[in-house]
């Protein structure tokens, strides 16, 4: 049973046609990479599965909540769709413990005191419980990225998607935030992201994404494809990178 | 031949001039919230476009901004009983204040408001906020924030161009300053007296609002 469907899915923007029939099964568990080019789309695509961006043509559907062309009322979707960026976003004005309650308690209606243990969990869980009440700006980039997480973490998602979310950080900090994303995938996290750490790619990853010239040129098992590229794209890819 | 001052002869009017500065307060008061309150559903209309509301509030930020707060007045007090709209003078003065405060917030918050990083919008949107949750608690706080000290300028600019509300009779400051000057003759004393209590009434706003900025709006010491 696949988690998540995405059937011939286009996406123009004005007159560049960004997303030209993207086919994609996900099932429940798994960890897939997505890499290519700047400006292939790999963040459109990532954008459309929460609905960030609109689609033009085709069908998107998570845990049997689909979404199609022009659809606007997403929110059922989005409560099964966590998604960390690569700013971060936190909302400074508000406390990491109220960063982590506020969509539960706001969207889910749950109480404060109901939401106090589960955002103390997620916090634990990316090793940052002793944070609660200090603000954003209080932290470093990649215990801000941590925070993200436990806020995604705290709705409770079926589906986590990570565009890049170590690109902002400095060198010395990107490993905290991958090994917390390595323990999200080993508890069995459904996991979609878009990435340039190609090690972790293909280390965590159990499917890999090839995206190129807004299509999906090229998919399957990282190790596989890393060792034997089949498309002379992939090869020099992967060549440029190395 | 020199003149001879005589501030007696205005504090025999303290009566006169307490009320009238309760009175210059009690509209800025209310005016200020009911104000800034429009204004802020202005400005969400306008910086997220909502519709028809955003053409509205461009149709009325561009009447008001370039119209002066005297006309608008008169036209609420002795234009509106044409159309059969007959307000006492509190009430008129109150709607001018609103609608001219209104027009001048609603383009400082816009301006909060998209000063707001798209991505903490877009954050809240992938969290299944709606956007009215979004405006309410990831939107309305810093934005006031940013803009609060230009708002409590121009609260405090309304609250001195309330003056012209002696105009229909009344009876705040200005017009308790221009009933004594008339009974008294002390057009010196009598200006001079008020100019100093608008200037004190002025430092208080801007310290109450300072004061409520830091507690309310900001909501965090700021160390
Ligand atoms: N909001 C937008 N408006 C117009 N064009 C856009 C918008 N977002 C993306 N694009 C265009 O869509 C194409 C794909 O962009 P996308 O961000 O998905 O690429 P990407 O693969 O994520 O690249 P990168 O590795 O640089 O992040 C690019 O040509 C980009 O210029
Ligand atoms: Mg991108």
């Amino acid at each position: 049973m696949d988690l998540v469907r995405i059937d011939a899915v286009h996406k123009h923007f004005g007159s560049n046609h960004v997303l030209k029939g993207i086919d994609l099964r996900i099932g429940a568990g798994e960890v897939v990479a997505i890499i290519g080019r700047s400006g292939s789309g790999k963040s459109t695509l990532l954008r459309s599965i929460n609905g960030l961006e609109s689609i033009d043509d085709g069908q998107i559907e998570v845990d049997g909540e689909k979404l199609t062309a022009g659809q606007t009322d997403l929110r059922a979707l989005r409560q099964k769709v966590g998604m960390v960026f690569q700013q971060f976003n936190l909302f400074p004005h508000l406390k990491v413990g109220e960063n982590v309650m506020l969509a539960p308690q706001v969207v889910k209606k749950m109480s404060r005191a109901d939401c106090e243990p589960i955002a103390k969990a997620m916090l634990a869980k990316v090793g940052l419980a002793e944070k609660f009440d200090a603000y954003p700006d209080q932290l470093s980039g990649g215990q801000q990225q941590r925070v993200a997480i436990a806020r995604a973490l705290a709705m409770q998602p079926k589906v986590m998607l990570c565009d890049e979310i170590t690109s902002a950080l400095d060198p010395e900090l990107v490993n905290e935030v991958l090994a917390v994303v390595k323990q999200l995938a080993v508890e069995g996290m459904t996991l979609i992201m878009v990435t340039h750490e190609m090690r972790f790619a293909r280390d965590v990853g159990n499917k890999l994404v090839f995206m190129y010239q807004g299509k999906v040129h090229e998919s399957g098992d990282p190790k596989e494809l890393f060792a034997n590229p089949q498309t002379p794209e992939l090869q020099s890819f992967i060549g440029a990178i190395n | 031949m020199a003149y001879h001052f005589d501030f007696i002869a205005v504090w025999e009017y303290r009566e006169q001039l307490a009320t009238g500065a309760l009175h210059t307060l009690g509209l800025i008061a209310v005016g200020a919230t009911l104000g800034v309150s429009l204004g802020t559903l202005g400005a969400v209309s306008r910086a997220w476009k909502i519709k028809p509301f955003d053409k509205i509030f461009t149709v009325y930020v561009e009447a008001i901004r370039n119209t002066p707060f005297l006309v608008q007045l008169f036209f609420i007090f002795f234009g509106l009983p044409a159309l059969g709209v007959k307000l006492d003078e509190w009430t008129a003065a109150i709607i001018a204040m609103v609608v001219n405060l209104g027009a001048y917030s609603t383009e400082i918050i816009r301006a909060g408001i998209q000063a707001i990083p798209r991505g903490q919008i877009e954050a809240a949107s992938s969290l299944a906020m709606t956007r009215a949750q979004i405006f309410r608690h990831i939107v309305l706080r810093p934005a006031l924030q940013k803009v609060w000290p230009a708002l409590t300028s121009q609260v405090v600019i309304v609250m001195l161009g309330s003056s012209v509300c002696s105009q229909i009779s009344a009876t705040e400051l200005t017009y308790a300053a221009n009933f004594i000057q008339s009974r008294n003759f002390r057009a010196f004393e009598t200006y001079i007296t008020v100019a100093l209590m608008y200037l004190v009434l002025a430092f208080c706003v801007r310290w109450l609002l300072n004061k409520f900025g830091s507690h309310f709006v900001n909501g965090r010491k700021t160390t």
